[in-house]
């Protein structure tokens, strides 16, 4: 009738499969080239890169960032200590470098507790709407009224301050704007047609959640972690800085910055170093999120 | 190639005064490191005061050609070749600061969504007195009274409330008459309007196309239409240009055109469209086979001969040029380029259009043989819908009622709304936007439960909602939905949608389950390779074949059809409708179609029911509901509807004021309000009896058969009465 099908492939249309399959896999290339030739992502990507390594690496090839050295306190950049040394003559240089890894651990864990949490309680809410719906948002609404640091701060105090219980305090602090996000994307979709067609297939609802929604709006819900990804840094300085989280001796940015900022008139490279590697790891990541909607906003 | 007419630029000295003139124009984009060729030298001109009109399928470009004679292409998109004259005044030449005022006096465009061309946040009389105002530079008052004076002209009832109203206190139509008025405040040299009426109802957008062809008279702008509807075409525009993947490929007078076609894919357009009065039982829908070549996909020779039932070997040797018609610049080319090595990559040369007061175009070797083109569907078609033997009520709705809360007010989208349908029966319905088939749909599919009334399947009564029915009554009856592009989960690959529909309403497992799928593609003649693919992949029309073969995939008893064709270009829409039809002939299976395409319901429907302000006020076989004696609604909106039989023979019949609120229905008859046959008062206080043409066809409305069936047959009805 319409347009038979062909019993047999024709050569044309093996060579449109392959030129199919082509194009995909060059849009794929052209991707990937887009990404490495924008400069923002680049720039990123390195920086963060970089403090990856660093947090792995660093201690190889500096001296320890632990060692105490009274002799040789508060010293100025020099050859043998190229950012200086701070209060108890640890090396500045070896502290800033390692103090990549703590922050490295808590951001990312935090952030990906709040996306598992968020995107749960997302799901659920945009999903069944009504009561379910009205009762987690308005304790999600408390819960975004809270002031972030001030809020850790007394749950910190509570129970006691461990990397674990801050990954666990920040991630569920940042689980509200994520399930706010998602909820938002779930609303959108769950009225689309093919969540209808599997209404009427009979599907359950777990189903309909996971397999039919969820693979739909990864792209807010990577933005979404990428922007957390950024305050998580943020906030987990902050919360050392203030006395909560990583204690002494870690290298921590946050904890140094407030231990040495007794010092700074008399020695501004024990913190000056540390806030230029937090600011650029921050950036870093923030440069990364713009990069990725740039190219495949095109 | 003499006879290619050789006006072409450079040769004439000085051209006619022409408004308009697009010269060779190439346009390309470029995505993702890929040039793509949209237009590949198109030329034409439009004379002050007169209108041209643009069809052919999207993706042609039509779109593209407007917004490079604007100079609007997005970022992506550059004018690789040719001249755009508006005027006499080159586009290009323009500086930022010229083109900026040129756009405001010179130009404008109306596009298909007004709700989008309006702000939202500014009052009415603000945004038409900015246009008065800034391109103008008038006073505030003087913009102001400029803004009523527009608002006026184009009819808006009330211009001075609606100067103070924002853009969502507006119907459609009435945004749309506001857009048209900002448009022609600057008395513009060349009007735009793209799909100036696809987004509005029937009955509007006759008003809305009443309104342009009044205006043309007092306006002598040039107009360019752009539009996929034919109708709109031959109703309004003096000449037509057919544009096919970036190529001009007929152009001359619309009527001369659409009578007598010469151009393999104007005729497949022209043939493709159900006439009105044409039903399934009667032939089957001609089709275009094949899809649009892709952008930036390598063409050889006729950019048409991929899917041309015509198309020779010589066809894919060299292109054809535009050559005139009547004339024998085609067989001559022909024989030129069968001479000639081929070189199938070669674009032939470049050749102004020539334009001229009746001066008709074809790019085809085959233009004389055009209107024995073959057919490319079997013109008969499947057989009589219903078996008498079988022909026992499937479905039963009686007194459905579903309504819908906005803020305090109750809106009622469906009251109390009966019918039956049979066994393998198409039942139609149609209605404007707002009317409730929709929601009707998803109340009987139960997607939506019901208020009140029931809804019984085989005669056993179903539960309100699609989650509490059994698995045997979620099989039997399925949906398929509008849009194709929402229809499928664009994360799964086609084999997958399908693989999951089987396992849930047809369950087996493993090879079984496959075997299903591979016979479920087939039947809806979507080629294996494509069932790999995601749905991005696939084109409109086959993302709608795999929507409906996931719909028969349990063997369904009831399918609901909602617009399953409104969102696809003519010739796809035609092989959709064709597929359903067959479908049904081999799986004896019924069909509530929904669809504000009269023809097209008309075409396919067994019974229909026409719906106005969520009432079911008219319901019958299709002759019957379409022939007098019917519904006043039912008469005004066939009416309405632009067709392509130019002799415009019947009268339009208008309707007063705007759709009533859902909210706040009229007292008495519902349609009072706005119908031209109003008694008086027994219209306003009851409520219309149900009246019985025929057995079968009833219809709610004061006025007995026999009467309105002599108020309908009279020659001249109401011309005067209606004129206030």
């Amino acid at each position: 009738m319409a347009e038979p099908v062909a019993a047999g492939r024709t050569a044309a249309e093996i060579q449109s499969n392959a030129d199919a399959a082509l194009e995909q896999r060059r849009q794929r290339r052209y991707l990937v080239h887009a990404l490495l030739r924008s400069p923002t992502f680049m720039i990123g990507t390195s920086s963060v890169v970089l403090w990856i390594l660093m947090a792995l690496f660093s201690t190889w090839f500096t001296q320890s960032p632990f060692d105490v050295n009274p002799m040789d306190t508060l010293q100025a950049p020099s050859a043998a200590h190229w950012l200086g040394t701070d209060d108890l003559g640890r090396d500045v240089l070896a502290r800033t470098l390692a103090g990549a890894r703590s922050v490295l651990i808590v951001a990312p864990l935090a952030t990906l507790l709040a996306l598992l949490m968020g995107t749960t309680i997302g799901l659920i809410t945009g999903f069944y709407r009504g009561i379910t719906d009205e009762v987690i948002m308005r304790l999600v609404d408390v819960l975004l009224a809270l002031p972030v640091v001030i809020t850790s701060i007394l749950i910190l105090s509570l129970l006691g301050q461990s990397v674990a219980i801050v990954i666990v305090v920040i991630g569920v602090l940042f689980t509200p704007l994520v399930s706010r996000t998602v909820r938002s994307a779930v609303l959108r979709e769950r009225e689309r047609e093919y969540v209808m067609a599997s209404r009427l297939r009979g599907e359950r609802s777990w189903f309909v959640m996971a397999r039919e929604i969820l693979p739909n709006i990864t792209a807010p819900i990577i933005v979404e972690g990428t922007v957390r990804l950024g305050y998580a840094v943020f906030t987990a300085a902050t919360l050392s800085f203030l006395g909560f989280g990583l204690q002494p001796p870690s290298p921590d940015w946050g904890l140094t910055i407030a231990s040495e900022r007794l010092f700074v008139q008399l020695a501004w490279w024990t913190v000056i170093f540390p806030a230029i590697a937090l600011a650029s790891l921050v950036v870093g990541v923030n440069l990364i999120t713009d990069g990725l909607g740039r190219v495949f906003s095109k | 190639m003499s006879d290619v007419v050789n006006e072409g630029i450079g040769q004439t000295g000085a051209p006619q005064a022409a408004a308009v003139d697009v010269r060779d124009l190439e346009v390309t984009f470029h995505r993702r490191g890929r040039d793509l060729p949209v237009l590949r030298g198109v030329s034409l001109r439009i004379a002050a005061g007169e209108a041209y009109g643009l069809v052919g399928e999207s993706g042609c470009g039509k779109t593209t050609l407007a917004l490079a004679v604007l100079r609007y292409l997005a970022a992506n998109g550059t004018v690789d070749r040719g001249d755009i004259l508006v005027d006499g005044r080159d586009v290009s030449t323009l500086s930022e600061e010229e083109l900026r005022k040129w756009r405001g006096e010179a130009v404008a465009m109306v596009y298909q969504d007004p709700a989008t061309a309006l702000s939202p946040a500014m009052r009415i009389g603000d945004q038409v007195a900015e246009v008065f105002r800034f391109h103008q530079g008038l006073n505030k008052t003087a913009a102001r009274e400029g803004a009523r004076e527009s608002l006026r002209k184009v009819a808006l009832p009330d211009p001075e409330a609606t100067l103070r109203r924002y853009p969502f206190e507006l119907s459609g139509g009435q945004q749309q008459r506001v857009v048209i008025a900002m448009a022609l405040a600057a008395n513009p040299r060349l009007l735009i309007l793209d799909e100036p009426t696809t987004g509005l109802d029937a009955t509007v957008e006759a008003e809305i196309l009443d309104l342009i062809e009044e205006l043309r008279g007092r306006i002598n702008a040039a107009i360019l239409l752009i539009t996929h509807n034919l109708g709109l075409v031959a109703r309004l525009c003096e000449r037509v240009g057919v544009l096919y993947a970036g190529r001009l490929v007929e152009e001359g007078p619309a009527r001369e055109i659409f009578t007598d076609p010469r151009h393999p894919y104007t005729m497949g357009l022209l043939r493709c469209v159900p006439r009105f009065g044409m039903n399934k039982s009667d032939a089957a829908l001609q089709t275009i086979p094949g899809t649009l070549p892709a952008l930036g996909e390598a063409l050889q020779g006729c950019v048409y001969s991929a899917r041309c039932p015509m198309a020779q070997p010589v066809c894919v040797r060299r292109e054809p040029d535009l050559h005139a018609w009547p004339g024998d610049g085609g067989p001559r080319a022909r024989a030129e380029a069968e001479a000639a090595p081929a070189d199938p990559a070669a674009w032939s040369p470049h050749h102004a259009s020539p334009v001229g007061e009746g001066l008709r175009h074809a790019r085809c070797y085959f233009s004389a043989e055009v209107p024995d083109m073959p057919a490319t569907t079997p013109v008969l078609s499947a057989p009589g819908a219903v078996e008498e033997g079988r022909a026992g009520d499937v479905l039963e709705i009686d007194t459905v009622r579903r309504s819908f809360r906005d803020g305090r007010k109750k809106l009622v989208a469906v009251h109390d709304v009966s019918l039956n349908l049979k066994r393998g029966e198409t039942f139609g319905l149609v209605g404007e936007s707002g009317s409730g088939k929709t929601t009707l749909a998803k109340c009987i599919t139960g997607l939506i439960a019901a208020d009140s009334g029931t809804v019984s399947f085989e005669g056993k009564r179903l539960k309100p909602t699609a989650g509490r029915r059994s698995q045997a009554a979620l099989r039997a009856i399925q949906m398929v939905f509008q849009n194709p592009d929402s229809t499928l989960n664009p994360a799964w690959s086609t084999r997958a949608i399908l693989t999951r529909a089987v396992r849930k309403l047809d369950g087996g497992s493993g090879s079984s389950v496959r075997a299903k799928v591979d016979e479920l593609a087939a039947d809806v003649r979507v080629e294996p390779r494509f069932l790999l693919q995601k749905p991005m992949d696939l084109s409109g029309g086959q993302k709608q074949r795999i929507a409906i073969a996931r719909a028969f995939a349990g063997d369904p008893t009831l399918v609901v059809c909602d617009e399953p064709a409104s969102a696809l270009d003519v010739s796809v829409q035609a092989s959709i409708l064709n597929l359903l039809v067959e479908l049904q002939a081999s799986e004896a299976v019924s069909y509530i179609f929904i669809s504000h395409d009269l023809a097209v319901v008309r075409y396919l429907s067994d019974r229909i029911g026409v719906m106005y302000l969520a009432e079911l006020i008219e319901v019958g076989s299709a002759e019957e509901v379409f022939n007098p004696p019917h519904h006043p609604y039912t008469e005004a909106l066939l009416s309405s509807i632009p067709t392509l039989d130019l002799d415009d023979s019947h009268e339009r019949i208008p309707l007063r004021g705007s759709m009533p609120s859902l909210s706040d229905p009229p007292s008495g008859c519902r349609f009072h309000t706005r119908c031209h046959r109003i008694l008086g008062d027994i219209c306003v206080e009851q409520e219309p009896p149900l009246q019985e043409a025929v057995t079968g066809h009833t219809y709610k409305c004061h006025i007995p058969p026999d009467e309105l069936l002599r108020a309908q047959t009279e020659v001249d009805p109401l011309a005067e009465s209606i004129s206030t």
